[in-house]
């Protein structure tokens, strides 16, 4: 508990500063062996893990929908949205209740690490190496170098958004695409 | 919107006042657009809203605004004061509606922070012409031309509507102590007082509230009122009252006739004009005969030209009605507030969470331990109970709201459209009173348009092909509404050529929507008709200004489905077609069943499901390809497994530890299985987050006692 209420602290001094002293902190959380970051301007709050209500005929990594204070909101299995192995979660696990563009989405992570600060000129392209598996690259915007470590810097649009393009709307843009 | 305003207040106040009187503008226009002519209580308002559209515009240094207000205002100016013969009603109406879109556009610019640039020019000099049109036929007839529209304070002058039977009249003769102070000012009390009750009020003199003289003339002829009232005489001599300054109250009761000739009795040929020096003259001769009441009949004076720049009242001319718009009943005008809707969804949302802690209390798992003694609790509960319902009930319906304003932008559009295609097209709107949650309007607005749009364009055929197919010559649209059932259903019908099933299925075939294998015989019409709603689908060769494009029926049917409503198309080659949209009648509290399947809680609208029973396993008939029915006092209706259908797990596998649910839309009905009732439940309805997409059967979720949230199911989606 102890780490959940220090992170909460950091998280709220980072909040009650200016937006501009926000600018290059980064929330950082360990999923699978990588750490990844998240830019703390994007993180509303981290809640402790609680029921979910599952919802049918969803992507796996959906997991369901959770009540915060009386709101309604999705949220997301980081592990099985990485095709990660699942994982068990416990009374530790916890929820990164993120906001983006106004749409509040829950995050389960493995485990929480610490909100970094990381210059800009510590942040790299990804490595483009024409690797097959692109898909991995489009949510990770950059890698951030702290100290010997590396966190990969994540898009959250794109992390919840993309590719989600559904068979029916494909299916539209090709009719669009010959009008 | 609301919250896109700018913060400026008067900037604000502005829009909104402005937005109101240009709609109640376009409303009544376009109630009066088949009419001869504007009666005389649409042309007073017109002209007061453009008055005061120009002064406000004036004040916020909106020139094109103020400049273009000011010529529709002398246009109305002119009709107001010459009655002129022979107004080409159609291109005053559409003036005014092209002066009313002007503006509106303006204003939209204005709110979205631009400056307003439109330039009133050309619209300015086709009023001009207009004007000029007006005038030069008003001058064949010998009217005189008004004096010009110089800007004063509008006049206290009241024209009211046409009088009902039980209408009567008075001539009121108030008489002062020649003591009295300031008798103008107490002449006005009483005719503010009467105002309350009056249908039609005149009274000489007639500026008594800037002119100072006037006093001096009322304590010397005293102050005259010619009131058209539903009161008896006691009444209005109750309501004028009788102060320590009042001499005298002289009442007596008149023909409808002797009161439209105003102060002027007498000339039967010419009872049109009144002036201030006829009054006068007028009142000295009745001041001769005072002390003999009974004789109230004046000598009839000569009735003097008008000067110039006299302030002139003209009364109706009797024979004037037959050719007026019909009669509005003016009812009791209700006081109301503008709130703000985001105020509004804020303490529908404070009602939705009572709603929801109240269970949680009255269900709270503490009161289930044995041995309580819980006859208060339960009464208290009670009145909680019914006071939060109440509180819901007053919330839903401040937020009902009729579909009136929204029909009648339809009616505009059909004139609009009707208008440039040549089309000749009666628009008729049934049920416009039904109310509907606002939330739902703002959504069914925009399709409501495609669709009407649709019917005029396509739909009806031009006047000519109509000849040629032996129809009567006049289209028609329909626009109705009602409530059945808990829904309200919308629907757009027009007399056209109805929808062309081989063209529609030659275009999907082109499209690739239909199935290769299968002929074209093998679509029912319903299907056919359903390629329409598909995304870039559009039979129409031409695109003309209004549809054709392709996109628009997609549209609608997306923006019907995100509320949970449906469209239903209907058509008869050569006759027309129908659409229907059938939508909720509010997105907010429902009455819900809740139920559980498996490890999760589901929630069904009560009124959705006809009724519960338990089954055994040999009702059950069993198909080889895994279609399941069951036999319920002879009759058979599908099955449908929820925790099968989902992919649950947990779930009772036998039909006889669950529960058979049957549910009937339209007509069709299934079987829902699932394993146990939970109890019935009010449950505010919250959306699914968008993020998550659209599941069959699912059309939201909700919270319950206990904090989690259960799904909605959809028993029109489950069918399916």
């Amino acid at each position: 508990m102890s780490e959940m209420s220090e992170l909460k602290r950091q998280e709220e001094q980072a909040a009650s500063n200016e937006h501009d002293t926000q600018k290059g902190k980064y929330m950082t959380f360990k999923s699978g062996n990588e750490y990844f970051g998240l830019e703390i301007q994007y993180v509303n709050e981290i809640i402790q893990f609680q029921t979910i209500t599952a919802i049918p005929e969803t992507e796996d990594y959906i997991k369901g929908l959770i009540n915060l204070r009386g709101k309604v909101i999705p949220v997301v299995d980081v592990r099985l949205r990485f095709k990660q192995e699942p994982f068990e979660y416990n009374d530790r696990t916890c929820i990164i209740v993120i906001n983006v563009k106004s749409m509040m989405v829950g995050l389960i992570v493995e485990k929480i690490a610490e909100v970094v600060e990381i210059k800009e000129e510590n942040i790299l392209p990804p490595p483009n190496i024409g690797r097959a598996d692109k898909s991995h690259h489009k949510y990770v915007y950059g890698i951030g170098k702290v100290g010997n470590a590396v966190k990969l810097l994540l898009d959250p649009d794109k992390l919840l958004n993309d590719e989600d393009l559904t068979v029916m709307e494909q299916a539209n843009d090709m009719i669009l695409e010959e009008e | 919107m609301a919250e896109e305003f700018s913060t400026e207040g008067m900037l604000d106040m502005y829009l909104f006042e402005n937005e109101q009187l240009l709609e109640q503008l376009q409303e009544m226009v376009l109630e009066q657009k088949d009419a001869e002519c504007f009666d005389e209580d649409s042309i007073n308002e017109i002209f007061r809203t453009m008055h005061t559209i120009k002064g406000s515009s004036g004040i916020m240094m909106f020139d094109n605004i103020t400049a273009i207000s000011h010529k529709l205002e002398d246009v109305f100016y002119y009709l107001r004061e010459s009655h002129p013969e022979h107004v080409p009603h159609v291109d005053l109406v559409a003036h005014v509606l092209r002066v009313e879109d002007f503006i509106s556009n303006e204003m939209e610019k204005i709110r979205g922070g631009d400056s307003p640039d439109g330039e009133p020019g050309e619209i300015i000099a086709d009023l001009d012409r207009f004007l000029e049109q007006l005038k030069s036929g008003g001058k064949e007839k010998g009217v005189e031309p008004p004096p010009e529209n110089v800007y004063v304070a509008p006049k206290q002058f009241y024209i009211a509507p046409v009088a009902t039977s039980a209408s009567r009249f008075y001539k009121i003769y108030i008489h002062f102590f020649p003591e009295t102070e300031m008798a103008n000012v107490h002449a006005y009390k009483a005719v503010y007082a009467l105002k309350e009750v009056a249908e039609d009020l005149l009274y000489s003199p007639e500026d008594i509230i800037s002119d100072a003289e006037s006093a001096a003339i009322i304590l010397k002829d005293g102050f005259r009122i010619l009131l058209q009232a539903q009161c008896s005489e006691e009444e209005v001599r109750k309501i004028i009252g009788v102060g320590y300054d009042i001499e005298k109250v002289d009442i007596f009761e008149c023909k409808a006739e002797e009161f439209l000739q105003g102060f002027d009795f007498g000339e039967a040929d010419d009872p049109l004009q009144i002036d201030l020096e006829s009054s006068v003259e007028d009142i000295e001769a009745r001041i001769e005969d005072v002390s003999a009441e009974e004789s109230a009949q004046p000598s009839k004076p000569a009735k003097p030209a008008i000067a110039p720049g006299d302030f002139v009242i003209k009364s109706r001319e009797p024979g004037k009605q037959k050719k007026l718009a019909k009669d509005k009943p003016k009812g009791e005008k209700a006081s109301f507030i503008g709130v703000n809707v985001s105020k509004m969804d804020q303490l529908m949302e404070l009602i939705g969470e009572l709603v929801i802690s109240e269970s949680v209390v009255l269900q709270n798992p503490d009161l289930k331990v044995p041995g309580l003694n819980l006859d208060n609790f339960n009464k208290a509960a009670a009145q909680l109970s019914k006071i939060s319902t109440d509180l819901q009930n007053v919330i839903m319906s401040m937020r009902m709201v009729p579909l009136t304003n929204t029909f009648q932008k339809m009616n505009r559009i059909v004139f609009d459209v009707s208008r440039k295609l040549g089309k000749d097209i009666e628009f008729v709107m049934v049920g416009e009173q039904t109310e509907v949650d606002k939330n739902i309007i703002e959504h069914i607005s925009d399709p409501l348009m495609h669709l009407v749009r649709n019917a005029v364009d396509h739909g009806i055929e031009t006047n000519e092909e109509r000849i040629e197919s032996g129809k009567p010559d006049k289209g028609k649209v329909t626009l109705s509404a009602r409530t059945e059932a808990g829904k309200v259903w919308i629907s757009v019908e027009d007399n056209g050529q109805g929808l062309d099933r081989n063209k529609i299925l030659a275009k999907a075939r082109k499209q690739g929507l239909l199935d290769e294998g299968k002929p074209d015989s093998a679509y029912s019409d319903k299907e056919v008709y359903q390629f329409i709603t598909y995304p870039g689908f559009s039979t129409n060769e031409q695109i003309t200004e209004y549809s054709g494009r392709g996109v628009g029926m997609d549209v609608v049917v997306q923006n019907i489905q995100a509320i949970g409503g449906t469209l239903d198309i209907e058509s008869t080659p050569g006759l027309g077609s129908i659409m229907s949209l059938k939508i909720p009648l509010t997105l907010a509290i429902i009455d819900g069943i809740v139920m559980e399947t498996g490890n999760s809680s589901f929630v069904m609208e009560t009124g959705m499901i006809k009724e519960f029973v338990r089954v055994k396993e040999e009702m059950m008939i069993h198909e080889p390809d895994g279609e399941e029915y069951i036999m319920i006092r002879g009759e058979c209706y599908p099955v449908l497994r929820l925790g099968r259908w989902y992919g649950l797990t947990e779930y009772q596998e036998s039909v006889e530890d669950g529960v058979m649910l049957i549910l009937e839309v339209e007509d069709k009905k299934v079987c829902l299985l699932v394993d146990k009732l939970i109890g019935e439940q009010e449950i505010v309805v919250k959306p699914i987050p968008s993020y998550i997409k659209k599941v069959k059967g699912l059309s939201g979720c909700t919270q319950l006692g206990d904090g989690s949230i259960a799904l909605i199911l959809d028993a029109g989606g489950l069918i399916e």
